[in-house]
């Protein structure tokens, strides 16, 4: 729909402008409804953790340039190391990847107008801004979760742990836990029901499928991990026996039910991950993917499989040998949708015709980083070998090729790949390459040599070591390596905002890109499109005559629904045409229900119950309010 | 068109039912999780309740189970009715349901407060995952009453497409609380059997 001559296509498209615009200024960006105001929100915000997680990153490696460095206290590595995993994480990994790619593209792939429930999507967004905060003034004030990211007791128990860190830790997550349960819901629901019509599960794009799989992952993974921080909490505010084996608890009901949840997490990480990967190939490759219903499978059965596996991460801790076998013989399984997926994209990338810009270079070093990070990973289901090297710095070297190289390498290339698209600009493509090489290559410098330094016996989570151990070269390498990926991120960021400025007007299609995102003016119009479009393969936009078809639409007045703020839904398998929903626009509730909640959470933390109680009452309150608006009847 | 005819047209459930059925999902993955912990600590401890704590009533859960399974039944029928149509009998079902229910709400926290004072989840892993299974599935009657008040409320005003997926996401909500209701009296009664 690029160009819009006709006199009654243009007079369509702008009731169509005037019917979804929403309120200026900032009020506009608290009250908006939109999937992809919200989406760049969800961006924002979790860059800028991603930044606090990056500063201390760059602490911890400093600290440990040399040995016995003083940067840092003991007390202080404590808090620095785990709110970089917390915030890596929780903060960053999960809302860049679900709230800001998800949100902003998987409607715009669907060629849907907005979620399923945009107001829940906006609650979800402004939930996690919040819980980011709460972690965060607990770092601010003094009290900043100190027991690295998996937090075990009784290292977190009050005994061992006293004032109000781990607290933060733990209601902090289970806010966190709220915000991302009702966005993945929100995924599911659009997914099934706001499909263009013609888009039957088969022909859905690869990357909603990964979403898909992502979002029913933490349907069934988030409440472990809530459950278990409701417990930690009874156990240290009110004097419950949940992880007390004096009276009867067990220190291992911890583990066990972080890691149902911790397991099906690594997998939440890097599905995103593989879901951009699958869109950014055909393009740069100009071909179909190879193997597409095997490669949406195998997707699925990652997530799936990810909830048989979690005792793999509790080797060491005298479970029985049955056990122990059952979960690394489990674990092995994952190699095979792992390869499935692998071997589409290799055989993809070699049959097509590759052109190596930015966006693909980001992915061919995200394939590199996951076969190094994949092969430790498969070590560690020998179980003698893992209880060798459990707790060393080789584990910090597996996790991070995956869930820095694999899982956040296609997001920064997503970043590019995507970059004209929401801007309607151009990034630069030389410093893009520069930008990716001086990451990459700063990658395989920080984790790499914690392989050797695993091997040579050193502990990870250790805020310094002694001289003499044979791990001070490696060391200063790592240092050298985490400025060098700081260098090649401040780049890229560079780029991207230098581009947004001055950057050269991208066009609505300017790489050849095989999904209904590009079909649309660079940046999307509100109302993302003009005449909701019908879909016959998984490739739309390679599929001219569907496009015009699109065009000719619009000069008749066909599937433009521009009485109301309105989107079709379809039926969940085939995407036959169901009915016509009215969407709500813009609305102040979800920001104050977010605020009534920090309150609730705020109290829960100081212990002021009655304060709560007035916030709990403050709450309903306004979730009446919310659903005091109906939608208009369409028909 | 009426609602209830446009809900007959329809190819597939709604999106709002849809997103019931996920939040049923991980809610019924909590209820699963606390079940797990209650066997995980029980087959830690040799003495289930240890020495001290008092075995658990057996005759009278089961039959407020019974009371709140049978509670489930007006709010189908209810949401049967509001398909069809007729809100009036829809109305009244709900608020048979409801009355129903704050009967039995009322009587287990009266238990709930009585088995405060005979022992201390201080005291016990045990007592600690029996208040807390208990404690939630408590919450989540409390929760339903609440949505069954508003749709009471809602509903004075009249049926409408929005409404109609409420009352079946209402009722979706309760068949589940009255059917987790059975693993967790099992489960309360399981050391008295």
């Amino acid at each position: 729909m690029a160009s819009v001559a006709h006199p009654e296509a243009t007079r369509r498209v702008r009731r169509l402008e005037r019917i979804w615009l929403e309120r200026p200024g900032l009020l506009g960006w608290l009250t908006t409804t939109d999937h992809k105001r919200i989406g760049m929100l969800y961006l924002f915000a979790s860059l800028v953790f991603f930044g606090a997680g990056g500063a201390e990153a760059l602490l911890m490696r400093t600290q440990l340039l040399t040995p016995n460095g003083t940067t840092l206290s003991p007390g202080a590595f404590n808090e620095v190391m785990t709110m970089h995993g917390v915030t890596m994480i929780f903060l960053f990994v999960i809302p860049i990847s679900t709230g800001a790619f998800g949100n902003y593209l998987v409607p715009l792939m669907i060629g849907a107008r907005d979620m399923a429930f945009p107001r829940l999507n906006a609650l979800s967004f402004w939930i996690f801004a919040a819980s980011g905060l709460f972690m965060y003034v607990g770092l601010a004030t003094g009290n900043g979760p100190n027991a690295g990211w998996f937090d075990y007791v009784p290292l977190a128990s009050r005994t061992y742990d006293p004032g109000s860190a781990i607290d933060f830790y733990a209601l902090g997550l289970i806010f966190n836990s709220i915000s991302t349960t009702a966005a993945a819901i929100n995924f599911i629901v659009t997914i099934f029901k706001l499909r263009a019509p013609g888009m039957s599960l088969n022909r859905m794009p690869l990357f909603c499928f990964a979403f898909l799989a992502v979002s029913f992952a933490l349907v069934f993974a988030l409440p472990a991990l809530s459950i278990d921080c409701v417990f930690l909490e009874l156990d240290r505010r009110l004097g419950f026996s949940f992880f007390d084996p004096a009276h009867g608890g067990s220190v291992l009901l911890w583990q066990h039910l972080f890691w149902i949840f911790g397991h099906p997490e690594v997998y939440i990480i890097i599905l995103p991950a593989f879901g951009i990967a699958t869109s950014i190939i055909p393009t740069f490759t100009r071909r179909r993917m190879v193997a597409f219903p095997m490669v949406a499978l195998a997707e699925i059965l990652v997530a799936f499989i990810g909830f048989g596996v979690w005792a793999h991460h509790m080797f060491a801790v005298g479970l029985s040998t049955i056990t122990t076998v059952y979960f690394a013989a489990a674990s092995m399984i994952v190699v095979i949708p792992s390869a499935i997926q692998l071997f589409a994209w290799l055989t993809t990338l070699v049959t097509g015709r590759p052109i190596f810009k930015t966006p693909l270079l980001w992915i061919v070093g995200f394939i590199v980083f996951f076969i190094i990070g994949g092969l430790s990973g498969i070590m560690f289901a020998a179980i003698p070998f893992d209880q060798q090297l459990t707790d060393t710095y080789f584990v910090v070297a597996h996790f991070h090729f995956i869930i820095f190289g694999a899982a956040v390498f296609p997001l920064l290339g997503g970043l590019y790949y995507w970059f004209p698209k929401v801007t309607g600009r151009m990034y630069s493509e030389r410093v893009g390459q520069a930008s990716f090489w001086l990451t990459f290559l700063g990658s395989a410098l920080t984790f790499f040599p914690m392989h050797i330094v695993g091997l040579l016996g050193m502990p990870r989570r250790v805020y310094t070591y002694s001289p003499g151990l044979g791990w001070d070269g490696y060391n200063m390498v790592e240092t050298i390596g985490a400025y060098i990926v700081a260098c090649g991120l401040v780049l890229l960021v560079a780029n991207l905002v230098v581009s947004y400025f001055r950057g050269a007007p991208a066009p609505d299609d300017p790489f050849g890109g095989a999904t209904l995102e590009w079909s649309i003016p660079s940046p999307p119009p509100a109302y993302n499109f003009a005449v909701i479009p019908t879909v016959t393969s998984p490739y739309p936009m390679w599929d001219p005559s569907d496009r015009e078809e699109d065009a000719r639409k619009l000069e008749r007045g066909e599937m433009v629904l521009d009485t109301g703020h309105e989107t079709p839904a379809t039926s969940v398998l085939d995407a036959n045409l169901d009915e016509v929903l009215d969407m709500p626009s813009d609305s102040p509730w979800p920001i104050l229900v977010a605020l009534m909640m920090s309150g609730v959470f705020a109290m829960l933390l100081t212990g002021h119950l009655i304060a709560m109680s007035v916030f709990l009452g403050l709450l309903a309150l306004v979730v009446g309010a919310w659903h005091g608006e109906e939608p208009e009847e369409v028909t | 068109m009426t609602s209830a005819t446009v809900a007959k047209r329809r190819l597939s459930m709604p999106g709002g039912w849809w997103g019931a059925v996920l939040l049923v999902a991980t809610e019924a993955t909590l209820f699963a999780s606390l079940f797990a912990t209650y066997y995980f600590l029980r087959f830690n401890t040799a003495q289930w309740p240890p020495p001290g704590v008092p075995e658990p009533k057996v005759t009278l859960p089961l039959i407020l189970t019974g009371v709140l399974l049978a509670s489930a039944v007006p709010v189908l029928l209810g949401s049967r009715a509001a398909r069809a149509g007729n809100v009036r009998l829809a109305w009244l079902l709900f608020l048979v349901a409801l009355l129903v229910q704050g009967a039995y709400l009322g009587v287990q926290i009266h238990e709930f407060l009585g088995d405060l004072d005979r022992f201390s989840p201080h005291d016990s892993a045990y007592a600690s995952i029996y208040f807390t299974l208990l404690g939630v599935h408590h919450a989540h009657v409390a929760v339903g009453m609440l949505i069954e008040l508003w749709l009471l409320w809602k509903l004075l005003g009249g049926l409408t497409r929005y409404r109609l997926v409420a009352v079946r996401v209402a009722a979706l909500y309760w068949s589940f609380v009255s059917l987790v209701g059975i693993g967790v009296v099992l489960t309360q009664v399981y050391p008295a059997l």
